[in-house]
């Protein structure tokens, strides 16, 4: 509770500054809209065109779609952090982090929250639900269950990812290309995963685990996931995890605070 | 035009020292890549011909992205929004050099190298997945091609030039150029899709902006699916847009360094 009340502290302060500069706020949330509307209505048009993708229907395909919408903007949302923790690690200001008693991680992770995600993400969430309503595609309570239980492991992969490239930027202080390489991969999710190569789609389940992030959670709603792949999907993101928690002290263990 | 060619020479040996970063930026361009080309790929299993495309049509569009996002995309002006806010423009303007001249051959000099990887990286993606990729069929074709493009390689300039410049005015220049200069140009320059397989009505929207002449048009004259006078037609409105973005650029760039107070300078 006590984390919780810092992390909203934290939003609040962080929204302020987004904001501070209105025009620049509305413009950021017009491009994200515009990006979702046109990729959307891109995916719409070729499906109606084709009828279907890699063995999906149009409605399945569009649910991968929205589902990775979803994971990408709640892992931005959440963890947005990182993509300024380059600039408190080369100035020194990260020393300053450490000495607080929060979590070592928290401040690199949770210290600048995305509230124009949140934005997208409410009337997305609202979309969503319609959508599945419908075109009837919410099979079993079950299913729902699964996709939500999916869902929260895919923000703690999210939040291993994030975690790694963290502790690689205070080993190195580079991440801002691996951060980007990162979004790219996930991206390669807005579609079925099943459409890339045999080999591809073991690397984006167990090297970046792309997959797990969100083709499974989908597979999970449509009802189409098998036990294994559940099991894979909690497996992976535990290793994810531990690895990144290692990965993250032994960084701090290294870390010289040479800048300060 | 020595000093500007000096200047281009620095602009690689600038990538020269930061390899790893630039190594990870061509490894996020082959991701784009290969996203596209699967999900594609996908698209033709089950059939011959999408919205007027043959694959080869699309395999070559997707391939001419990966090209003309090099040619025509790769760009340094993105560097003089901040070069206006933190006032390091202010050297640039005390010294003998033209900002214009200077930003085209930065520019330049990071095109040729991203064109560079980008033609070892196609053919080494050609080499592994060998699918079939359209080469126009008459000779008029390439002329075409090729002039459209140098006409894009300008209008993506001082598109991006003006865009950049509205920094002059603007406390956070990064939102403008996020939306015009990121969203705008990749959506509406074609640079994920074919701007036809749009729903007609906004497809006929976006080609009111001069982003589809950046890469969609060239790409359509390439596939042969602008012929004769339509493909003259693009070229012309091309032109017209470059002229009327140097001009818009000029007049941004006299009343800015009027207006430039050189905060941080």
């Amino acid at each position: 509770m006590r984390l919780f009340n810092i992390w909203l502290t934290f939003t609040l302060r962080v929204a302020q500054q987004q904001f501070l500069t209105v025009g620049s706020g509305y413009l950021f949330l017009f491009g994200k809209v515009l990006r979702l509307v046109l990729l959307f209505i891109f995916l719409y048009s070729i499906l109606s065109a084709t009828r279907s993708l890699a063995g999906y229907t149009k409605e399945q395909v569009l649910l991968f779609f929205f589902v990775f919408n979803i994971v990408d903007l709640t892992v931005q949302f959440l963890f947005r952090g990182v993509y300024i923790f380059r600039s408190r690690v080369v100035s020194g200001d990260f020393d300053l982090d450490l000495i607080k008693p929060l979590p070592s991680f928290f401040r690199p992770l949770f210290g600048w929250t995305d509230v124009l995600d949140f934005a997208i993400l409410v009337p997305l969430w609202m979309f969503f639900i319609y959508f599945l309503t419908v075109n009837g595609m919410v099979t079993s309570i079950t299913n729902v269950i699964l996709f939500l239980i999916l869902l929260l492991n895919s923000v703690l992969v999210g939040f291993a990812f994030h975690l790694f490239i963290s502790a690689v930027c205070v080993m190195t202080t580079e991440i801002d290309h691996l951060t980007w390489i990162y979004r790219d991969l996930t991206h390669m999710a807005r579609f079925p995963t099943d459409i890339y190569q045999r080999g591809i789609q073991y690397a984006l389940t167990f090297v970046i685990p792309v997959i797990v992030l969100v083709t499974i959670p989908a597979k999970a709603l449509l009802g189409i996931l098998t036990p294994q792949m559940v099991l894979i999907a909690f497996g992976v993101s535990i290793v994810f995890v531990i690895f990144s928690l290692k990965m993250w002290n032994y960084a701090l263990s290294q870390y010289t605070s040479a800048s300060s | 035009m020595s000093k500007y060619i000096q200047i281009g020479k620095i602009t690689l040996l600038e990538y020269l020292v930061y390899r790893l970063n630039y190594i990870f930026w061509r490894v996020r361009s082959v991701i784009f890549f290969l996203t596209l080309f699967f999900f594609w790929l996908a698209i033709y299993k089950n059939t011959t011909s999408v919205f007027g495309y043959s694959q080869s049509q699309m395999m070559a569009y997707i391939i001419g992205i990966a090209f003309l996002r090099s040619v025509v995309f790769a760009s340094r002006v993105g560097d003089l929004p901040g070069m206006i806010r933190d006032g390091t423009l202010t050297k640039f303007l005390i010294q003998p050099v033209s900002i214009f001249k200077m930003m085209f051959f930065r520019d330049t000099a990071d095109k040729l190298l991203n064109i560079t990887f980008t033609i070892v990286e196609i053919v080494i993606i050609l080499a592994i997945f060998k699918f079939p990729f359209y080469i126009p069929q008459h000779t008029f074709t390439y002329l075409l091609f090729i002039t459209i493009t140098f006409v894009a390689v300008f209008l993506g300039y001082f598109l991006n030039l003006f865009l950049s410049l509205t920094a002059f005015w603007t406390e956070d220049p990064w939102s403008t150029r996020w939306v015009f200069g990121v969203i705008f140009l990749e959506f509406f320059g074609g640079s994920y899709f074919p701007i036809d397989v749009l729903p007609s009505w906004l497809a006929s929207i976006i080609y009111l902006t001069p982003f589809p002449y950046l890469l969609y048009f060239p790409l359509k004259v390439w596939t042969e699916q602008l012929a004769g006078f339509q493909a003259l037609q693009a070229v012309g409105i091309c032109i017209i847009w470059t002229v009327i973005f140097y001009f818009l650029s000029r007049i941004l760039w006299k009343k800015g360094t009027k207006n430039y107070g050189a905060y941080g300078g």
